[in-house]
């Protein structure tokens, strides 16, 4: 409840500003911070926790502007005009991100940029519909018949900053906000943990261009007139400025990231000859100083001095097995003669592969073999030039990795793919994802509903960890875990798909002796629940022990299947480990 | 049409210089300089006051343009070992966009020290060649335009030699490729990235001299150009240099192209055309599609 205390304090602190400053410059400063906070707290969202960029949010400030503005001009009521600004924005946000879904990187941002050129192109020359350069008067902004004034005007948006917070906030904290930063850390690890990576990319995008048209509407209003020259590229990169100056991906970094890109041109403006140098200045200082933005940095000072501060204390369940994933009836997976290419190359060349009920199959081979390359076709990664995938009866060849994770079927990678900036917890809530029923609304309001689930699904995941061995790491960042216990976090995840195949990508690799002991601990338990599991492994004497059946590949093909007896002796397989006759003939002499 | 198509791909051919620099800084440490724009800008001035320094002097017109261009070409690159000491290095990689906002930073710094230089008012930029006018049939192409054509022929044929066959250029791609296998093999990928950076920096100056008698200049002319010069690399590829070129060409003509029915369609058809260009290809033109392997 500390939170609403701080939250009412804030709401007092907000209405008597106009007492304690009663000037009208300054409650215009107040609304100007405000909006431009409003904007700046949504494309944190975009840019610190899905790991997107947009160098074009001035286009959704603009659209929000231009449409509530419009609307309003019209006649149509100033809360139901401002209300279709955030809706169509947060369209236009949609469809951005529809179009720059394929692209990354610089491609991203040039997507971005070009959406945000042309809104301002169109803002300055339809000069009909916009007024362009000469600008827009619109009319007094009213609220159920009763004109707002400054100071009032001043509330409304106090009014919606603070509602912004508390929905952002909550966000933030939800599994909503979790799954963004999964994302952002790891696209292709979210997708097997059943993540439809390409809906969540947009919906970050909508509530993102929602904000920012927000903040555009409200600024349009501040002064009953705006023009065209407010919406340029250099606006976009002021927003992200505030964002990553702040902190990005923190929740506190937009209040003062906005400080620093609204009240300090206000400062230096006086220096107007001199404002681009001081305030370049300022942020290459601060981003080489503090290349986690201001409250990054503060919070980083913070963690180093109380180390143990997070670590969350569950009751320790006396469940010793991931028994409470109650399964099943087991794997059913068939490959017919599956084949994949990657420019003319057979990485793999006519595969069949049955995996049934709780086996534990091996599959082994040398470097360069194809076991990564099946591994990424099972799990959905790749789509099979060739040949048939089918599982459980269902044709399953074309599925991207979310919809295998949504049949049953997931995976560990061989270079890890947690979250790192996720704690271990979280790493293993996330993969419950498919299994989470409250929706956005729940999650947004954080209802009664929403925190019963989380705390479900909390002490699930505790159990888990305390399966795998790491209960007491619970609290701390994936990335500070050494690699054998990341290993092990990988397959709680994974474990946490409620899978009926489970994948696991060279789980011992880098692991120590102890851990390689705990992981074939793991292995048979899982294969105990009934939940079969596909090895992919160089150490021998583990593939050996543990597999029922092994299934061997050499240059694409499979060579050679049977018990691990049966292939340890087998000569193919024994020539493609060793090289056969001309090897043996070298090293004998 | 005709002649919206030559000045076009004059016009690209200058896109494409630039663009080669975000290329090169590219593929050698994955950053590129956001402030592009403004390095030409000041390519642009300084070239228009060493200009009329020599030739006040009264040099030879072809050997004050080329003193010109050896001078801007030599601050550029000084200035573009200072932005990669300055703005790129410190950073570390932390955070995979914050060399957007640093190169941004000191291009903002640039274009106020500019406009303390050379004042707030546009500068006419007189041709050296003069506004001497050639009819090819119903073409007419200045002695500028030509100027500006060799030039592009030269630097691009230099800069293709110097990736492809020198020792330097093949360091650069080592690095590019596999840093950490660059430097074992006795490479400083840091030197390299600076390297990188001088010549981004020295593209941007000339091209500066180069756009500057077409457009006129000014201390804020440099932003819409740098940003039309990264459309033109994302447009053939980040990747791929002879994209670049073609990236540029087609931006440079399509530009002219719709510049004939308004000049609000020229602005946005090149990034409309860069939106086209992405939803079909993700890549670019000719950019690598890159497999991820997990």
């Amino acid at each position: 409840m500390k939170k609403w205390l701080l939250y009412l304090l804030i709401a007092l602190a907000l209405y008597f500003f106009p007492w304690l400053f009663p000037s009208s410059y300054y409650v215009h400063m107040a609304q100007g911070f405000l909006y431009t906070y409003i904007v700046v707290a949504g494309l944190n969202l975009l840019v610190g926790l899905s790991g997107q960029l947009s160098l074009g949010h001035a286009g959704f400030y603009a659209i929000g502007a231009y449409v509530t503005g419009l609307c309003t001009v019209a006649g149509v009521p100033f809360l139901l005009s401002l209300l279709l600004g955030v809706l169509i924005c947060a369209g236009a946000g949609g469809l951005v991100a529809m179009l720059s879904l394929r692209a990354k990187g610089p491609y991203l941002a040039m997507v971005t940029i070009a959406f945000g050129l042309l809104v301002e192109i169109v803002a300055n020359r339809w000069v009909e519909v916009t007024g362009g350069p000469a600008g827009l008067y619109l009319p007094e902004a009213k609220l159920f018949g009763l004109g707002l004034g400054t100071v009032s005007y001043y509330w409304f948006i106090a009014v919606i900053a603070l509602v912004v917070t508390v929905l952002i906030d909550n966000l933030f904290t939800s599994r909503y906000g979790r799954t963004f930063r999964a994302m952002g850390n790891s696209e292709v690890a979210a997708a097997t943990a059943g993540v439809h990576v390409r809906n969540w990319k947009v919906l970050a995008f909508a509530i993102s261009a929602c904000t920012a048209g927000l903040g555009g509407a409200l600024f349009a209003f501040q002064n009953a007139y705006f023009n065209s020259d407010t919406f340029t590229f250099d606006k976009s990169i002021l927003f992200l400025v505030g964002v990553i100056v702040g902190g990005a991906g923190t929740r506190l970094g937009p209040l003062v990231g906005t400080i620093v890109i609204f009240l300090l041109p206000q400062w230096v403006q006086s220096l107007y000859n001199y404002h681009l140098l001081i305030f370049g200045g300022i942020l290459l200082l601060s981003l080489i100083a503090l290349p986690e933005g201001i409250v990054g940095g503060i919070q980083r000072i913070f963690k180093q001095r109380n180390q143990y501060s997070g670590t969350p204390s569950l009751p320790a369940p006396d469940s010793d097995g991931p028994s409470q994933m109650g399964s099943r009836d087991g794997a059913d997976l068939n490959v017919q003669a599956a084949v994949m290419e990657f420019d003319g190359f057979r990485a793999v060349d006519a595969i069949d592969l049955q995996i049934k009920g709780s086996e534990v199959r091996g599959l082994i081979g040398p470097n360069g073999s194809g076991k990564s390359t099946t591994v990424n076709m099972l799990s959905g990664v790749y789509v099979p030039t060739k040949g048939k995938l089918s599982w459980k009866g269902v044709d399953v060849t074309s599925f991207p990795p979310h919809r295998m994770a949504a049949a049953g079927i997931t995976r560990t990678f061989q270079n890890l793919q947690l979250f790192h900036e996720l704690t271990v917890l979280e790493n293993v809530m996330l993969g419950f994802h498919l299994h989470y029923r409250k929706g956005f609304a729940a999650n947004i309001l954080h209802t009664p509903g929403f925190l019963r689930e989380e705390s479900h699904f909390r002490a699930e995941a505790m159990r888990l960890l305390q399966f795998v061995g790491l209960a007491e790491k619970a609290g701390e960042q994936a990335a500070a875990l050494s690699y054998g216990q990341q290993r092990l976090v990988e397959i709680a995840r994974a474990l946490a798909t409620k899978p009926d195949l489970l994948i696991l990508d060279e789980p011992a690799a880098g692991a120590s002796l102890y851990e390689v002991d705990n992981i074939v601990r793991v292995i048979r338990k899982v294969k105990d629940s009934g939940i079969a599991i596909l090895l992919v492994e160089h150490h021998m004497e583990i593939v050996m022990n543990v597999c029922d059946t092994i299934t061997v590949l050499d240059f694409g093909k499979k060579i050679a299947e049977g018990d691990p007896a049966f292939i340890k002796n087998h000569p193919q397989v024994i020539e493609a480990y060793l090289g056969g006759e001309e090897v043996t003939k070298l090293v004998v002499g | 049409m005709l002649q919206a198509i030559v000045s076009g791909l004059i016009l690209g051919s200058i896109y494409a210089i630039i663009a080669q620099g975000y290329y090169i800084t590219f593929v050698t440490n994955r950053t590129m300089n956001f402030g592009q724009g403004d390095f030409l800008m000041l390519g642009a001035l300084v070239g228009l006051t060493t200009l009329g320094t020599v030739t006040s002097a009264g040099m030879n017109l072809f050997v004050s343009v080329l003193v010109t261009m050896v001078v801007v070409a030599a601050a550029m690159a000084m200035l573009g070992w200072g932005l990669e000491r300055g703005a790129i290095r410190p950073l570390g990689h932390v955070l995979s966009v914050g060399w957007i906002l640093s190169t941004v930073a000191v291009s903002l710094m640039i274009r106020n020290i500019a406009m303390l230089i050379w004042g707030r008012n546009v500068i006419p930029f007189p041709s050296p060649f003069g506004d001497e006018v050639y009819r090819f049939g119903s073409v007419g192409i200045t002695k500028h335009e030509i100027f500006v054509a060799i030039c592009a022929i030269v630097i691009m044929a230099c800069l293709f030699f110097f990736l492809n066959r020198s020792l330097l250029g093949k360091a650069l791609a080592a690095v590019a490729f596999n840093p950490d296998a660059a430097s074992l093999m006795g490479i400083n990928p840091r030197r390299m990235a600076v390297l990188a950076f001088a010549l981004s920096s020295m593209l941007a100056g000339v091209g500066g001299i180069l756009v500057g008698p077409i457009t006129n200049t000014a201390f804020f002319m440099g932003a819409t150009l740098g940003l039309k010069a990264f459309a033109a690399a994302i447009i053939g590829g980040l990747t791929n240099p002879l994209g670049i070129l073609i990236g540029g060409l087609l931006l440079g003509v399509i530009e002219q192209v719709f510049s004939l029915y308004s000049s609000a369609y020229k602005d946005a058809s090149a990034f409309l055309l860069i939106l086209i260009v992405l939803i079909f290809m993700p890549q670019g033109l000719l950019g690598k599609k890159v497999k991820e392997k997990f």
